[in-house]
């Protein structure tokens, strides 16, 4: 499955995860999946479900014409780092003001992968190069980190998981599923992010790229619930 | 019933009588009355509205209405029509169909919000990236911006792609004694609309990815939209040894100055472009040869000029009344035409 991306890739475990979510609901008929360009559009011909390819940062407002005119569907904005937080960060910032319906999933690797590892406005500073030597040189500050910008919105789901071993995937499926619920329930803004690997682009097996995750870049990015409503 | 609307409201009346389901826009002058009008009555007549935050945003949010089915609409002017390329390029290529009214500013840039006719070449050749048309429409009364939308959105539909209504601010502002038409409503399951698949899920993409004859299918799209749809209005050209050529407020004075030149003897005409893309060739064919075309435009590039010569294959003497923003006066045309 998901064959275009590469090995290791966090997407394939963020689709896993979101498919096996959708299969427990039995809402596979009525979920159409807004999908990013780059690396999201690699599973465009892959995904089960209705689709729709976005322009380069406008999946949460495709998705809100789509949702203000079929209320009933289950609107899937499913986008990267680059997407969500560097060239669409205003929708990201007016539809969470709003608080409109949105089941939103942000694949954060920190980097520009289809075009081959430049730097997103998530990206940590941490790479090979630098791995083992001290941080302090490092401005995490400029971090976008999406819960303090979002803080202050009444939105409904916000968390933040990792995509490396087995406990902090079964996190992740956790979060996604009570974003589910949240947003079936009673809509509202609903978002979860996923710090991926991208083992092609940080030029590290997979087991590193894990491991630089779970022993660097988590602690510059909190992983948890930050609003569950 | 009649009543008298200015042409920004009367699109808007007619977008209703097409059966808009949604509409999304960020004011800017001069097409806001339009934005206004939804504002305003959207729930009155159950219209999805949503006021966006940026001209990107409003046609992206059409693009999603769209891919559900519904009959979405944006308005807007200048540098706003600029900012919606980038979806209108990926409607045109996803085969998604939309209605975007640009109500021409002046100049480029910011420019100002005097009339102009000044954004041809950017409808008419594309204006984003990539091989792309969109169909293009033109309006010269409050009544055309009453017709229009029905004709855009049926056009949308049939090629599954943007249509762009256009008139100047001139039209826009105009109060005229209009018959309105009777509101309708569009069912959005229609055949193209995203609902969710058992199997065999549907997809929105470029059809570039998919379609092993994209070629022909993008060739034969244009041959059909050029064979199909060239609309105009002429104007005593049968035996007119001058022909004018001019769109909206332009039809208008030009209308006004055949009938002086007739009353003086001279022998002048008027062909109006409907669809400035498809370009109405077809209404140059029956012209005596050696008539002279004189187009009447508000921009300083000539743009509408370029593609009359292009579409006569530059057969004809042709010369040019053209400002950037001040409208010309019949006694300035009569005393051009006077001149040659
Ligand atoms: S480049 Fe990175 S994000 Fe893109 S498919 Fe490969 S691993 Fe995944």
């Amino acid at each position: 499955m998901y064959d275009m991306l590469c090995k290791g890739c966090g997407h394939r475990t963020a689709m896993s995860i979101i498919d096996r979510i959708i299969k427990e609901y039995g809402i596979k008929e009525k979920t159409i999946v807004f999908l990013d360009v780059a690396c999201c559009s690699l599973l465009m011909d892959d995904i089960e479900y209705d689709d729709v390819m976005c322009p380069h940062g406008r999946v949460l407002d495709v998705s809100r014409g789509y949702k203000m005119l079929r209320k009933d569907k289950v609107v899937i904005s499913y986008m990267g780092d680059g997407a969500a937080y560097a060239i669409g960060i205003e929708e990201m910032i007016h539809s969470a003001r709003e608080n409109f319906d949105i089941f939103a999933i942000v694949i954060n690797n920190g980097l520009y992968s289809m075009t081959g590892g430049q730097f997103a406005p998530t990206f940590t500073g941490i790479d090979r190069k630098n791995i083992d030597s001290d941080k302090s040189e490092l401005n995490f500050d400029k971090v976008l980190k999406i819960e303090n910008l979002l803080k202050s919105f009444n939105i409904n789901y916000l968390a933040r998981c990792a995509l490396t071993d087995k406990e902090n995937i079964d996190f992740s499926y956790e979060c996604i599923k009570k974003q589910m619920d949240i947003y079936m329930r009673k809509g509202g803004f609903c978002l979860t992010e996923l710090i991926s690997p991208c083992p092609t682009n940080y030029k590290m097996t997979i087991k590193e790229n894990i491991d630089l995750i779970d022993e660097n870049i988590k602690q510059v990015y909190k992983i948890g619930e930050f609003i569950v409503k | 019933m009649k009543k008298i609307l200015n042409g920004n409201e009367a699109f808007a009346m007619g977008a209703l009588s097409a059966g808009v389901n949604f509409f999304a826009g960020y004011p800017i002058t001069p097409s806001t009355d339009v934005y206004e009008f939804f504002m305003k009555e959207h729930d009155k007549y159950g219209v999805k509205f949503i006021s966006a935050t940026s001209e990107i945003s409003a046609i992206n949010l059409c693009f999603g209405a769209s891919v559900a089915g519904g009959r979405a609409l944006t308005a807007t002017s200048g540098c706003g029509f600029s900012l919606m390329q980038e979806a209108i390029s990926y409607m045109a290529s996803d085969f998604v169909p939309c209605v975007i009214l640009n109500v021409m500013r002046e100049g480029a840039g910011l420019g100002d919000i005097n009339r102009s006719q000044g954004d041809i070449f950017q409808m008419t050749k594309g204006g984003g990236n990539g091989d792309y048309h969109s169909i293009v429409l033109s309006c010269s009364s409050v009544r055309d911006c009453i017709d229009m939308p029905e004709i855009a959105f049926m056009l949308a539909e049939k090629y599954r792609t943007p249509v762009i209504v256009t008139y100047d601010s001139d039209i826009a502002h105009i109060k005229e004694n209009v018959e309105i038409k009777e509101i309708k409503t569009h069912n959005i399951d229609s055949n193209f609309a995203l609902v969710g698949s058992k199997d065999n899920p549907k997809r929105i993409q470029n059809i570039y990815y998919h379609d092993k004859n994209y070629d022909e299918t993008l060739k034969n799209k244009y041959e059909m939209i050029e064979k199909n749809e060239m609309r105009y209005r002429s104007y005593k050209t049968d035996d007119a040894d001058i022909v004018f050529v001019a769109i909206s407020i332009c039809e208008r004075i030009c209308m006004e100055a055949v009938n002086v030149l007739r009353s003086m003897g001279i022998k002048a005409g008027i062909i109006t472009p409907i669809t400035l893309y498809p370009f109405p060739k077809v209404a140059f064919n029956n012209l005596k040869e050696d008539t002279k075309i004189v187009v009447v435009e508000l921009n300083i590039l000539k743009q509408l000029r370029m593609d009359v010569e292009y579409f006569t294959k530059f057969k004809y003497k042709y010369y040019s009344i053209n400002h950037m923003s001040k409208c010309p006066t019949v006694k300035e045309i009569v005393e051009y035409v006077k001149e040659i």
